[in-house]
């Protein structure tokens, strides 16, 4: 494994109950960069993002086995507690989830389970993340207000917010702006190309152009297979299985 | 193409079901408006028993209202002390029995195994269901012989267990089931990914729940408190078998009797005419306006937990 390489993951399986959903992933996906997860709907896209933050083991009957590594270190192995492996890789998910609280509280929210009290580094890190989200201009003036008074993309930046104010290393995000409106999409891709200087991102997505626009890699999966996994431009023009070149083309899925 | 549903389509008939449905309105209106008016019938009646005492029979409103002797053989009526009573023994029953009905709630939800979870639920749902007055003979069974045992530890002597405490525990133990499955209620209706949010933030399952879950489920739990509370100021039975009816107050010490503004009602209502008759109106128009700004106070209360500004 080499330095460029943050997650590495090999023979990977994962059984809900008796059903497999994902098949003998093996993937090494690369530091600052962004990787994009493409395929039909119940390929298992969003159940390998799952794995890379263990939010499966929330899953009742859900069997995880094979090997995943966060820079070198095994995420099932005792020695990584669950708590810490999801402050280095956080997650945006499909709906935006702010918490009922402020604004302010919402991005204050991890670093407080963390113990983290101070008033001064707490508006120090408010401040921060919503810049780097690039809402800080938007809500700077209403940080105590709740965070349902914002629009549906302001929210989803929000949460994208919440997780950089843990300073992660890697951001999952699943499904992102499948909800949103064709601006607020483009303001979140926007954000994802600046983010990745600071951080690795992982993002699944339906929307095929928005794979080939922002990611620097691309996986394709289909029917808990990966199927293939290369550099996007390579995935978008040459792709090397049948299987894939159907996809994108849109003969199928 | 055959077509099945065209041809069975009826303008006239669909004419028909958009007048039913302003029939079916007028239905609606009259139903809630039968039940408002049956509301405003019983605070009218009330209010105007309620203050006869004081316009035709002479009694002072104000030492009515801050007196602290209740004796009708002297036709002495203060109900001052009384609403002290009742507040006192209704907040302190939330005090005991909120928080363990939300750790319950809780429990039952998030971490309780499903069968566990199933069989807690109906559990709670009976005691619900059971009535004041069976309450009020266990209370008065064991609830009294237990505070007057406990008394017994610190060298006091009590009215047989009949207390401020026992009428504390009784109502806490009344009030569970109602705060405890409401709270489930609001708990179960609590956005999934809300919850995920939090554990994907790197938050335990502790945190989760007390920081999102709660908060997110604040509403519901304080109807239940709302609703808990109200039950226990209108508990008159059960209260009656443990309270002692004390003449005077208020009262402050756990193993002392009191009286509550139910209890007061209560008593004696059926063998009594006259000025002692009436005043019980007046009592009554005294307790649901106590209800009323308890209400509003936990109102208050629910805006400022849980960070929402």
């Amino acid at each position: 494994m080499n330095a460029e390489t943050i997650f590495h993951v090999d023979h990977l399986d994962l059984f809900y109950g008796d059903k497999q959903a994902l098949k003998q992933i093996k993937m090494d996906i690369k530091r600052n960069k962004i990787t994009a997860l493409i395929g039909p709907s119940g390929c298992g896209k969003s159940t390998f993002l799952r794995c890379l933050n263990r939010m499966n083991d929330l899953v009742d009957g859900c069997k995880v086995s094979g090997t995943i590594e966060l820079d070198g270190n095994d995420i099932h192995s005792t020695q990584m507690n669950v708590v810490d492996l999801r402050t280095k890789v956080g997650m945006v998910f499909q709906k935006a989830n702010p918490f009922p609280m402020s604004i302010y509280d919402n991005i204050a929210y991890g670093p407080r389970c963390q113990g983290i009290k101070s008033k001064k580094i707490l508006d120090e890190i408010v401040e921060q993340s919503l810049t780097k989200a690039a809402l800080w201009e938007e809500v700077k003036d209403r940080l105590q207000e709740s965070a349902f008074g914002l629009s549906g993309g302001q929210q989803q930046r929000l949460c994208i917010a919440r997780a950089i104010a843990m300073e992660p290393e890697v951001i999952l995000m699943d499904e992102p702006t499948s909800a949103l409106d064709p601006i607020s999409t483009s303001k979140i891709e926007e954000m994802a190309m600046e983010l990745k200087k600071d951080y690795t991102i992982i993002i699944v997505t339906h929307n095929m152009q928005q794979a080939a626009r922002v990611s620097d890699e691309t996986a394709f999966f289909l029917m808990g297979e990966m199927v293939e996994f290369d550099e996007t431009k390579k995935i978008f023009q040459q792709p090397s299985d049948k299987r894939t070149e159907d996809y994108i083309t849109g003969r199928f899925g | 193409m055959k077509s099945f549903v065209r041809d069975v389509i009826s303008t006239e008939k669909n004419e028909k079901k958009l007048r039913k449905d302003k029939r079916m309105r007028a239905c609606f209106f009259t139903a809630a408006l039968l039940s408002s008016s049956a509301i405003a019938v019983i605070v009218i009646f009330i209010s105007m028993k309620g203050i006869t005492p004081f316009l035709q029979e002479g009694v002072d409103f104000f030492s009515f209202l801050f007196g602290t002797t209740w004796r009708k053989d002297q036709g002495i009526y203060g109900v001052g002390f009384i609403i002290v009573n009742t507040l006192v023994s209704s907040f302190g029953a939330l005090l005991l029995s909120f928080p363990l009905s939300v750790l319950t709630a809780l429990f039952i939800t998030k971490i309780a195994p499903k069968k566990l979870s199933a069989m807690m639920t109906t559990v709670i749902e009976l005691l619900a269901s059971i009535p004041s007055v069976v309450y009020g003979v266990f209370a008065s069974g064991t609830i009294t012989l237990l505070v007057s045992t406990l008394a017994a530890q610190f060298g006091l002597v009590t009215a047989g267990g009949s207390s401020l405490l026992a009428v504390i525990l009784l109502l806490a133990i009344m009030i569970f089931p109602t705060i405890t499955s409401l709270s489930i209620t609001a708990i179960r209706a609590v956005d999934k990914d809300v919850e995920l949010g939090s554990l994907a933030l790197g938050a335990t399952r502790t945190q989760t729940n007390f920081k999102v879950v709660l908060t997110s489920a604040k509403s519901g739990i304080f109807a239940g408190a709302i609703l808990g509370l109200g039950r226990a100021f209108g508990e008159a039975t059960a209260v009656a078998m443990v309270a002692g009816n004390k003449m005077f107050g208020p009262t402050f010490n756990l193993f002392d009797t009191t009286r509550t503004l139910t209890t007061t009602m209560l008593s004696g209502l059926k063998e009594t005419t006259g000025l002692d008759y009436d005043i019980r109106f007046s009592a009554g128009l005294v307790l649901m306006a106590v209800i009323l700004l308890s209400n509003l106070i936990l109102n208050l209360v629910k805006k400022k937990v849980g960070n929402m500004k």
